[in-house]
């Protein structure tokens, strides 16, 4: 039964989409099958290239590029989002597939999850 | 379309007690399951929602003690309630092994919350028919 874990918030500025990667993490690593959504504000986390020190926080590109170590089977990203925030393929992190978040895509999964 | 089959729910509070209404509508949810022959597998606290199982909320004496009564429900039904330990230490929420082993002035967690990993949210996730999310989302 695969999980669909949703991130609709941004990287930095609100802790729950760190909670929610926690969740996708622990699924994968107890062998739940899971995959990963960024839709809305939550694809300023595919940026490429964040350099956040600036505000004493860590960033979440490297948290992001132990998803497929730990199993997490897809990164997803909704198309139109991007778009919205100018994430084009030249600033999306690699291994990250487009897609259009609607209710076909939920189908595909037992169940959805935000931490948030 | 009546589906009569009982289900097991696990229940996910990610809102806190007095900044979201996440715990009591929780509340509310769980005692109308249990009334409707449902049972409730366990009770996760995550983020935010770990405030619900400190020991040192005091609201005024007028207002509803979300932390009382939901440890009350828990104990009255024996169903587990569990904070998560990345989420509470973080927030201040200690039981007494982990103010030992960061040599914390003081513990907080309200009996009969315990404090574990989010294997248990996982488990609940496998054994539960239903999980459920109560955010403190606008």
């Amino acid at each position: 039964m695969p999980t669909l874990i949703i991130i609709d918030q941004p990287p930095y500025g609100a802790w729950s989409g760190r909670e929610a990667l926690d969740m996708a993490f622990s699924l994968a690593a107890f062998d739940q099958p899971v995959s990963l959504l960024f839709t809305g504000a939550g694809v300023n986390w595919l940026r490429k290239g964040q350099t956040p020190s600036a505000i004493e926080q860590k960033s979440v590109e490297k948290n992001l590029a132990a998803a497929p170590v730990f199993g997490i089977e897809q990164i997803l990203a909704d198309r139109n989002s991007c778009e919205r925030y100018g994430i084009t393929a030249p600033v999306l992190t690699d291994g990250v597939t487009l897609t259009d978040a609607n209710a076909n895509l939920l189908a595909q999964f037992s169940q959805t999850a935000f931490a948030g | 379309m009546t589906n009569l089959e009982p289900h097991s729910f696990t229940l996910v509070i990610t809102g806190a007690p007095y900044s979201t209404q996440a715990p009591q509508t929780a509340l509310a949810f769980a005692r109308a399951a249990l009334d409707a022959g449902h049972t409730i597998d366990r009770v996760f606290l995550y983020g935010d929602g770990v405030h619900l199982a400190s020991d040192l909320v005091a609201p005024p004496s007028d207002e509803p003690h979300w932390p009382k009564n939901w440890a009350k429900f828990l104990e009255k039904h024996n169903v587990p309630g569990v904070a998560c330990i990345a989420s509470a230490l973080r927030r201040g929420l200690i039981d007494p092994s982990e103010q030992k082993r960061y040599e914390l002035s003081a513990s907080n967690l309200m009996a009969p919350f315990a404090i574990a990993g989010l294997g248990e949210w996982v488990e609940g996730n496998v054994k539960s028919s239903r999980t459920l999310y109560f955010h403190g989302g606008v």
